[in-house]
This record gives structure tokens, sequence and C-alpha cells, in this order.
């Protein structure tokens, strides 16, 4: 099935679609949305995929190219009948290993996050995903200093939105 | 602990609270269409280069055009018409140069500013096309009221009954309203599809500008 480009890509994916996952729940909210945006990067990195070398970690390569089609490339579909949370829906499933109010707790982190701005949240992905202020400006193209204020305006931001 | 070092915490935990896609799902999704805002705007833009392309021609072959071409003679036409394609491949041309540099690797910074500057050399051929053809349809309506005659037999009509002065405003105000209203429509038409497509990117391209102020 596929070239041997096209068999090696998706083993790659398929092995490292977490971080994928980790993305479109911080940029989307139903499960519908979620999909679709992970359609377009899965797209969008298949796009890039001759010019990725190696030379860099396949996750370092994909996220970045995961933030530029959720803040850039993505066109949302005006659809918003799902009002389901998807936050809720991926709790459930986990539920007995955590106690309720630390359930709650994440929930409303997360909703927090979701009133952010797209490239605030950029900012809280790569936060959360351990990078260090010289990768998040890199991949930002913002310089560094700028970055550690945006995002220690963003956790007051977020702690105001969570204690109003 | 602050607000973000909480969510870390959940965060790094349990990989398997996604749904798993599957290697088979994964292969269907790469042979399906992109949707991607990149590709709109090439979709519109070959649309918007299409459609003065046609126009150019169309107009260069109706029977007005032919007469115009007698009043002005041939060799200034000859220039008229290859400003107008000089006009238009330089523009294509600046597009396709534009378009190539928009990768999705790059940092979302550039990124934005690519696909914003490419944008904008649409704009300027837009612009500059409808402002060429207005510029083009005074002449036109200029060199008609001195030449056609059919209007200078009607003219000819009212100047007997001392209303020459009546007549030609009407000839120049109706032109006048009737160019603008085009190019107005045209130019709403446009604003519509380019606000409609671009507004996220912008305000994302604002914020992150922001941010380096």
């Amino acid at each position: 099935m596929g070239s041997d480009l096209e068999r090696s890509f998706v083993e790659q994916l398929q092995e490292n679609q977490n971080l994928i996952h980790k993305i479109c729940r911080l940029y989307t909210d139903s499960e519908d949305a979620h999909k679709d945006l992970f359609q377009e990067i899965t797209i969008q990195l298949w796009k890039a995929f001759p010019q990725f070398r190696g030379d860099s970690k396949f996750t370092t390569w994909a996220y970045r190219v995961g933030l530029n089609t959720a803040i850039t490339l993505y066109r949302k579909k005006s659809k918003t009948i799902n009002t389901i949370e998807f936050n809720s829906t991926i709790h459930k499933v986990n539920q007995e290993e955590y106690n309720y109010e630390e359930e709650e707790h994440i929930k409303l982190l997360y909703q927090a996050v979701h009133q952010l701005n797209d490239i605030e949240k950029a900012l809280v992905f790569m936060y959360l995903e351990d990078k260090d202020y010289g990768e998040i400006a890199e991949t930002l193209g913002i310089s560094e200093v700028n970055a550690r204020v945006k995002m220690n305006r963003i956790k007051g931001k977020l702690k105001k939105i969570l204690n109003p | 602990m602050d607000v973000l070092d909480k969510l870390k915490n959940d965060w790094n935990k349990n990989g398997d609270r996604y749904p798993k896609i599957s290697e088979n799902e994964i292969y269907a999704m790469l042979h399906r269409r992109s949707s991607s805002i990149v590709k709109w705007i090439l979709l519109i833009s070959i649309i918007e280069f299409a459609f003065f392309l046609t126009l150019t021609f169309m107009l260069n072959d109706t029977p007005s055009a032919k007469s115009i071409v007698e009043f002005i003679g041939t060799s200034l036409n000859t220039v008229f018409g290859a400003i107008d394609m000089g006009i238009n491949l330089v523009f294509m041309y600046l597009f396709y140069v534009n378009y190539k540099k928009i990768t999705n690797t790059d940092t979302v910074k550039n990124l934005m500013s690519n696909i914003l500057k490419t944008r904008k050399i649409v704009s300027r051929y837009i612009f500059i096309k409808l402002a060429y053809t207005v510029v083009m349809s005074l002449v036109v309506l200029l060199i008609l009221y001195y030449n056609d005659p059919e209007w200078l037999a009607t003219f000819h009509n009212y100047e007997e009954h001392g209303k020459s002065v009546q007549a030609t405003l009407v000839y120049f105000i109706g032109g006048i309203i009737g160019v603008s209203l085009i190019v107005t429509v045209l130019w709403l038409f446009y604003k519509l599809i380019y606000g409609i497509l671009l507004k996220r990117l912008n305000k994302n391209y604002q914020e992150l500008k922001k941010i380096e102020i």
C-alpha cells in the first residue's frame, strides 16, 4: 500500500499521533472540529514530508507544522451545531482514575485555555510541551524576551479567567 | 503552583485518552483534499486573474471597441493593449514567486506575512485593473462624444432646440454613473471575499505583531 515514503510517514505519524491530538485539543472544542483539524494537519504534514530530512526529531518538525496549520492555514467550518463539550467526553473514559473534584478543576483549566486567542494557545501548547523560550520564540518568529513577557501575561490572564 | 503547571501535570498523564487513529485511517486522510486557506487564496486569485484576462479579450472583440480603434488609430491601440498585457504578466509572475515562498514549516510569523504579501499582490492587481478600466472608460466616453455618429446626430437634434449644454451634461453624468456603478459592485464583491477569507489570519497576525511592540 503506497510508496516507501508514504509508509514511513504513516508509521511515524501513527506512532506520534498524540502530539497532533494535543494541538487539536487546545484549538477545538467539539469532536467534529477535532477530527477536522487532525485531518488538515495530517495533509499539511504529508505535503511537507519530502522536505523533512530527519536532522530534527519527527515530533519537533511535526508540532511546528501542526501549529502553523491550527493558527494560519486551517479554515474552520462554520458549523456550531455540536454542543457536546469534547473535554468532558474524553474525560469520562478515564473517570475511575480521577477523583471528581480534581477532574472538574482540570476541565475548568482547559475551558479557560479555550478562551485564549490562537497565538496565546500556541504559547501555552509549547509551554506544556516543555519547550524552552528560545524554541518558542523561534517557532513563532518573535524575540525571546517578548515570548517570556507574553507567557507571563497569559498566566495572569488565565488566573483572571478562573477567579474573576 | 501556577495555573499552567497544574495543567501540565494532567497534560503529560495517560496518553490513551485520545482516540487512536489507525494507519489505514491515516492513509485515507492523505488522499483527502486539503481545505487550507492557501488553497482558497490560490483558487480565488486564479479566478480573479482569469476574470480580468477574459474581460480584456472580450472588450477587444466588441463592435464598439473596433470602432474606437478606428478613432484612436491602431498604433495607439497596440500600445494600450501592450501595457495591459504587461500588467497582467508582471502581476502573475509576482504572484507565482510569492506563492512559492509559502511553506508550512516556516515560522508562524513568516508564514502569515508571506500569505498576506501574496494576497496583497492580487489586491494591487485588482486595484490597478479597476483604475485602468475607469481611465479607459472615460477616454472612450470622450472619444465617442466627438466621433460617434449616432451620438452626434442626437446631439445636433438637441442643439437645434438650444439644449446642447443639458445634452452634454446628461451624456457625461450618465456615463460616469454607469462606470462607477460597475466599479463599485466589483470592488464590494472583491472586498467581501477578501474580508471573509482573511479575517482570522489578519487578526492572528496583528496579535503576533502586538507582542513585538
